[in-house]
């Protein structure tokens, strides 16, 4: 109960936080835009396969760049007090959720811009965002986690690159199929099963996340 | 010595797979034949060429060409070029559907080296009497006499694969012994995260460095099979892609482990990555290879390795295979944990 009650106020402050150094986030923005429109310039006219798979590329370097300073913003005198504070499942889990819905507007947000320039050529708008919101949540767990493993080491940078690409690639995979089939490049029966899988693969690093925070923050 | 049984046990069982594995031989089969098509009522002398055969000491060679259970042509004036190269006619029976050519199994049978089979080696295409009442031969309703098995112990020829079915001894057993390793290193973190003893993340890290090992022997094998029957050592088969991608997971936990700079938290922050890593593993090699088309038998609608491929005789080397390499591999791990037990104890860590 304590636990579920210390998350709100833990969102509130990430989003506090966010706001008062508007550098971060607006510096990610910039980051989305730049991105988009240097894809678009090497490109200019994207075939729907082409265009499935840059989108999630360029959502996966938005992603880490967005994520990687989730436990690095704060110094670890700070990050000490919170957790005299507060319980360690609701410090990975406010993070996960603030992370999630940071991303989901990111992700949003480069979908627009690239279809602005690039043309848009989604033909299932209701399973493109599900893609997108079960993508985004997927990244933010993953890339919490990873990036709470990478804080505690030397040259974190290099590390959050190294440990987290090869673990994103299941969910990463499994979201280019989906989009896929929201696009109308593959049709596929069995959509639902890969959404499912997607599910899975999200719920149990969730968990894993949830279980194994605690061994980590301890100092 | 007693103590040490599992590790002689391994030894020879490794030993047993690789002499049995690669000693016995394939079972005689049919490699190709020409021509590959013929026009029904027509007379063909069709080229066969063998493998693993001993035609030239055979007695009793027959020769069939099968369509289905009841419908048999039998091969005539058999010359015998070489021990895997023979020429045969065969008066074709007419086949009068212009739509479609029919596949025929042919049956190539002696007492030496049993029976063999080429499905759809001849296509017989449209072909019907013509009013100059040349006769044609008939379908025979069954093969006359009793076709032969091969005695002694043989691997199953099948085409495609030919010689490289030995691969299945190595390949296979190489990557389901890293699993149990892998799966053995993840427990022994938890171990380590539960209990704080040192000891234990010494076996994990030793149980990863051995999976890692295999692992990347899984691939060289996996990509030499590959080579030799799909054509390319790299053939973008998705599970050979997320092999790779594994092994990546895995040597991260190497460059995770060497970033740090105090031990305790080393072995603390690298046993959670390890948890993690096993986590991934598991969708990368079992989960994503299903959602896509992978040239791996059981994968994307391919026949998985079994039925007939896996006869007896496999089996009494494959299961050997996976149980020895694991013992194997179980040594090496137990090899390198005493090896970093004594350098903690005798050697200052941060002093090399």
């Amino acid at each position: 109960m304590e636990t579920i009650r210390q998350i709100p106020a833990l969102i509130a402050k990430e989003f506090l936080l966010e706001w008062r150094s508007k550098y971060a986030l607006g510096g990610v923005l910039l980051y989305v835009l730049s991105t988009v429109f240097i894809v678009y310039n090497g490109f200019i006219r994207v075939a729907p396969p082409v265009w499935n798979v840059l989108f999630w590329i360029m959502t996966l370097f938005t992603s880490v760049n967005a994520v990687t300073k989730s436990f690095s913003a704060e110094n670890g005198n700070r990050q000490l007090y919170y957790y005299t504070l507060a319980d360690p499942s609701a410090v990975i889990f406010s993070k996960i959720i603030y992370n999630s819905l940071l991303l989901i507007l990111l992700n949003v947000l480069t979908y627009f811009a690239f279809s602005l320039v690039a043309g848009d050529p989604v033909r299932d708008k209701g399973l493109f965002y599900l893609a997108i919101l079960l993508g985004s949540i997927g990244m933010a767990v993953t890339f919490t986690f990873i990036s709470a493993i990478a804080n505690k080491a030397r040259n974190s940078a290099t590390l959050m690159a190294i440990l987290g690409f090869p673990v994103i690639i299941p969910i990463l995979v499994s979201l280019i199929k989906i989009s896929a089939n929201a696009l109308g490049v593959i049709t596929d029966t069995s959509v639902g099963q890969d959404i499912m899988t997607l599910l899975a693969i999200d719920a149990i690093l969730l968990a894993l996340a949830y279980i194994l925070f605690p061994f980590l923050w301890r100092d | 010595m007693i103590k040490h049984w599992w590790k002689i046990l391994g030894a020879l069982l490794v030993l047993y797979a690789f002499v049995a594995g690669l000693l016995i031989p394939l079972k005689p089969g049919i490699l190709d034949v020409s021509p590959e098509m013929a026009k029904g009522g027509s007379k063909i002398t069709l080229d066969i060429n063998a493998y693993n055969a001993h035609l030239s000491q055979a007695k009793e060679i027959g020769i069939w060409l099968k369509m289905d259970s009841v419908h048999f042509v039998e091969g005539n004036n058999i010359r015998i070029l070489s021990d895997n190269k023979l020429k045969t006619d065969f008066q074709l029976p007419y086949w009068k559907s212009k739509e479609s050519a029919k596949e025929m199994t042919l049956i190539l049978d002696n007492e030496i080296d049993g029976y063999s089979l080429l499905p759809g080696a001849v296509q017989l295409t449209y072909g019907a009497p013509d009013t100059s009442g040349i006769s044609s031969n008939q379908w025979l309703p069954a093969i006359n006499g009793q076709l032969h098995q091969k005695e002694g112990l043989t691997f199953p020829y099948r085409n495609i694969l030919y010689e490289t079915i030995r691969n299945l001894f190595y390949h296979v057993p190489l990557w389901f012994a890293m699993l149990i390793i892998l799966f053995a290193s993840m427990i022994y973190s938890i171990l380590f995260l539960s209990k704080k003893n040192q000891k234990h993340d010494h076996a994990a890290l030793a149980l990863a460095q051995v999976g890692i090992l295999y692992g990347i022997l899984g691939l060289v094998t996996g990509a030499i099979w590959a080579r030799w029957t799909w054509g390319d050592w790299w053939s973008f088969d998705v599970k050979q892609n997320m092999s790779a991608v594994a092994m990546l997971i895995y040597l991260a936990y190497f460059v995770l482990r060497s970033s740090f700079e105090d031990y305790e938290q080393e072995a603390r922050i690298s046993a959670v990555y390890n948890i993690f890593a096993f986590a991934t593993l598991i969708p990368l090699l079992f989960v994503i290879p299903r959602l896509y088309d992978s040239l791996h038998p059981g994968n994307g609608g391919n026949p998985g390795f079994g039925g007939e491929d896996l006869d007896n005789t496999m089996r009494m080397v494959f299961y050997p295979a996976i149980i020895g390499f694991t013992l194997l591999g179980i040594w090496l791990a137990n090899l390198a944990y005493r090896y970093l037990n004594l350098k903690e104890r005798f050697l200052d860590r941060y002093d090399n």
